[in-house]
């Protein structure tokens, strides 16, 4: 109960001040090693669904299995800048299918319907070839499997579709489970600029 | 509907028609060098080329090479920009295909006229030959120039529709012209090879898109590049499930030529058909210059497999 | 020069093709060069296409080229908001165990918290995780740890040396859940209590050592067997879920099993906090060492009729059965009825 501090306390104080410089000094180191908080992202020189030269493979699937959301965050997305416009695109047609009598292919590629089809430009009532076509793709359909993905990839297509992590959906797991899952490690959690 | 067998490990295939047998065996392929010294190409091999004496010009890089049939390299030379075509006159003399413009070389690899125009020879995919004038592919346009021998584009081959040009994804736009002056050329958008007069006007076409069926094209864009035999037989090479096809003037299917011999990421595979029918095909991922000749297997469905020596291992 | 009307036709894009071929060349001039740098990797040996797609001029019809929607990832001043509340809530609750000495308000806050740091920022990332992200930093001269990882795993750290466990007390979203369902406390007998703690740190040894492998190795095994972020996000793997809901059940008579027995985290703060400078207290001033908190702790915390300070989670059950803590709630006045040892006040 006196005024004057005792040894004890003392002690307790510098204890406490040690420990307060020590992790304010560990802080301070990880801070000169720190930098803005990335977002995964897809590599698609390493997916193997996108990476040239990885042709005749199956479809790796595991973005679209793997997250922990239900509908995965992963979505195939067309780049217009880089889309063909084809009558027959291998990646909206499963082109090894039987051919109708209009001469389209009868089954579509995308499992689940994902892909929206429409003729641009001006269009040739009476020829179907020959028009250009815009490919969309629903992002609230998509989930993410990657085949159009390799169906589009050269040589067959001209790989204007890729697979992208979409952030509005991301949760940002500390422990992405597709980038433990990812058998080509393609993904990457670095800043993004 | 012909009925295909495959032998997938010797690239040998047979297409048994009603009347006649006729398949084509890999002879020898020329290797191409993965390298860096001047003779070699390191990168890509855009066109081949067969000339009056049989000797075979390939364009790869920025170079010109030419090889004997037995795969002697007798000479070769720099193009001052990278070449996507070239096409060999009857003296020898040799016609690169630029980007932006056309370079003319004489047999020995002297350069002595280009012609230069970045809009009508944006990206010259092709060329070909006849006694007045020149033919050549701008693929950023997407149709045929004809030029006089001079260089003076004198008309449009292939613009005069719907589309403004030929639909061509690939990026490259191939065509042969036989002795009648007749242009065969490939569109690749549309799934068949059309034919058209020099002056611009279309006299048919064959092929359609039938997915699997070998007998017309599949994929999003096939053919991609062709070639004629010398009994006005058409060779096309086709990607995404890379090889060679030999089709009749009418456009019924002969044979499949090289099919699992490409490497898969083939794409745009020039091919050349010398005086005696050999067939060349470009394997543009390996740099390599597939041989195939005809074989007359007879009644027999046999596939011939090519001596030992002479298979090489991708 | 015979030329075609179509000829004619293609020069109002004239301007266009020049402006493309102009590009062109450029890119055919750095084609020529990079062809001539030395070999390639494989991958050197594909070649993606130039100038594919049929531009909007081709198409024709004021086609215009749809852009491709870009999401922008969380915006940084966001994570600034989370460190700032994370530190609010941190001496928000120091301040209610030390001084306000309110379960009410505590229970408040830690209400608060879920809604907060579970349910809106999906309980990830959280200072339990950001163990691994330091240990990475540690050993990975390549790795970029975020500013808002080093943040949060340092400040309720500070706040432990200072104040006790009272990140713990309302402020962590895992141990809020289980606070919540903690219905019919059942004592640990001291013993098993003590040794189940020594998991904990098996835990962390074991989180830190996965953490510390190399990149192709590395597994943040926190975050693979997080029993509650599977609720917060309302979904997740079925492992997940059922040891989160295997917790919770257990957690409605064994108060907190994660926060005892389980927390990596809780390790480390269990060792901070035997240095703290404020501890917590039962009485609000006077020892009276009248016994009548003994039973208090639905977590097994009061050691000799004091608080232990690595183990008090700071919850302020403990507070009700202090006589002194009556006499100061209800002003002087007679004390209310005892809240009987063993029942949630």
């Amino acid at each position: 109960m006196s005024d004057k501090p005792t040894r004890r306390e003392i002690l307790g104080h510098a204890v406490r001040g040690a420990t307060l410089v020590g992790l304010g000094g560990a802080a301070t180191y990880l801070l000169t090693k720190s930098g803005k908080e990335g977002t995964w992202k897809l590599n698609p020189e390493a997916c193997v669904n996108s990476r040239l030269g990885a042709v005749g493979v199956d479809v790796c699937e595991r973005c679209a299995t793997s997250c922990v959301l239900a509908l995965s965050a992963v979505r195939a997305v067309n780049d217009h800048d880089k889309c063909g416009r084809c009558y027959i695109c291998p990646a909206y047609f499963d082109v090894q299918s039987a051919i109708t009598p209009e001469g389209l292919p009868s089954q579509k590629l995308c499992p689940r319907d994902a892909i929206d089809r429409k003729p641009i430009g001006d269009i040739d009532p009476d020829d179907p070839a020959n028009n250009y076509y815009e490919y969309t793709i629903d992002e609230r359909l998509c989930n993410g499997c990657g085949r159009c993905v390799m169906a589009c990839k050269e040589p067959a297509g001209l790989t204007s579709i890729r697979l992208e992590v979409r952030h509005d959906l991301c949760l940002d797991c500390n422990r992405c489970a597709i980038a433990m899952d990812c058998p080509d490690d393609a993904y990457d959690r670095s800043p993004v600029s | 509907m012909d009925r295909v067998h495959t032998n997938a490990q010797h690239g040998v295939l047979t297409a048994t028609t009603m009347n006649s047998r006729v398949s084509y065996r890999r002879q020898r392929v020329l290797v191409g060098h993965r390298g860096f010294a001047p003779e070699q190409v390191s990168e890509s091999v855009h066109g081949v080329a067969v000339g009056p004496d049989g000797a075979i010009h390939v364009v790869g890089d920025s170079r010109v090479v030419v090889l004997s049939p037995d795969d002697q390299r007798l000479r070769s030379w720099a193009a001052a920009r990278p070449g996507y075509s070239l096409a060999v006159a009857a003296d020898g003399s040799v016609y690169v295909g630029e980007e932006g413009q056309v370079e003319l070389f004489d047999r020995a690899g002297k350069r002595h006229d280009v012609w230069r125009d970045a809009q009508r020879f944006g990206l010259v995919t092709a060329i070909g030959l006849f006694d007045e004038g020149v033919v050549v592919a701008d693929v950023r346009d997407r149709c045929l120039r004809r030029c006089d021998r001079a260089g003076r584009v004198l008309n449009n081959i292939g613009k005069d529709n719907k589309m403004k040009g030929f639909l061509v994804p690939n990026r490259h736009l191939d065509f042969a012209i036989d002795r009648e002056k007749v242009l065969h050329v490939c569109n690749p958008g549309k799934h068949r090879v059309e034919r058209y007069t020099v002056d611009g006007k279309l006299l048919g076409h064959f092929g359609r898109f039938t997915g699997s069926d070998p007998a017309g094209f599949s994929g999003c864009c096939n053919p991609t590049n062709i070639a004629l035999t010398p009994n006005e037989h058409v060779v096309v090479t086709e990607k995404a499930g890379p090889r060679a096809k030999l089709y009749d003037a009418q456009g019924k299917l002969l044979a499949l030529i090289g099919e699992g011999d490409f490497d898969l990421s083939c794409k745009n595979m020039d091919v050349a058909v010398d005086g005696e029918g050999r067939v060349y095909v470009v394997d543009t991922v390996r740099l390599q210059l597939c041989v195939y000749t005809a074989v007359e297997t007879g009644n027999t469905t046999k596939p011939t497999r090519p001596p030992a020596s002479q298979e090489v291992s991708p | 020069m015979i030329e075609d009307s179509n000829v004619r036709g293609c020069e109002h894009t004239r301007s266009w093709r020049e402006r493309r071929a102009r590009r062109g060349t450029w890119v055919g001039l750095v084609c020529v060069v990079a062809l001539l740098l030395p070999a390639a990797p494989a991958l050197g040996q594909y070649e993606r296409p130039v100038d594919a797609a049929p531009a909007a001029e081709d198409i024709g019809e004021d086609y215009a080229v749809p852009v491709v929607q870009v999401h922008p990832p969380r915006a940084a001043w966001r994570e600034l908001v989370d460190v700032i509340v994370l530190g609010g809530a941190l001496g928000l609750a120091a301040w209610i165990v030390h001084w306000r000495r309110s379960r009410r308000a505590l229970v408040a806050l830690t209400i608060g918290c879920i809604a907060y740091f579970g349910f809106h920022r999906q309980g990830c990332v959280c200072p339990i995780g950001a163990i691994q992200n330091v240990t990475v930093a540690l050993v990975d001269s390549q790795y970029a740890i975020s500013y808002f990882a080093v943040a949060i795993f340092f400040l309720p750290l500070v706040l432990a040396v200072l104040f006790g466990r009272v990140f713990c007390a309302g402020v962590c979203p895992l141990g809020a859940i289980q606070e919540l369902v903690l219905l019919h406390p059942l004592r640990v007998p001291r013993r098993t209590d003590r040794l189940l703690g020594l998991l904990k740190w098996v835990y962390l040894v074991a989180a830190i050592g996965f953490a510390a492998r190399t990149a192709v190795d590395r597994d943040f095994i926190i975050c693979r067997f997080d029993p509650f972020v599977g609720f917060f996000r309302f979904a997740g793997p079925l492992h997940m879920l059922l040891i989160g809901g295997g917790l919770l059940l257990v957690g409605v008579f064994i108060g907190r099993p994660y926060c005892r027995y389980f927390c990596p985290y809780g390790a480390i703060l269990s060792l901070l906090s035997r240095v703290s400078w404020r501890r917590v207290t039962i009485t609000p001033d006077k020892e009276l060492d009248c016994g009548l908190c003994a039973e208090a702790c639905p977590y097994g915390a009061i050691k000799d009729l004091r608080a232990e300070r690595s183990t008090c989670l700071a919850c302020a059950r403990c507070f009700d059965y202090c006589p002194r803590h009556r006499i100061r709630t209800t002003g002087g006045r007679a004390p209310e009825a005892a809240v009987s040892p063993g029942k949630e006040s």
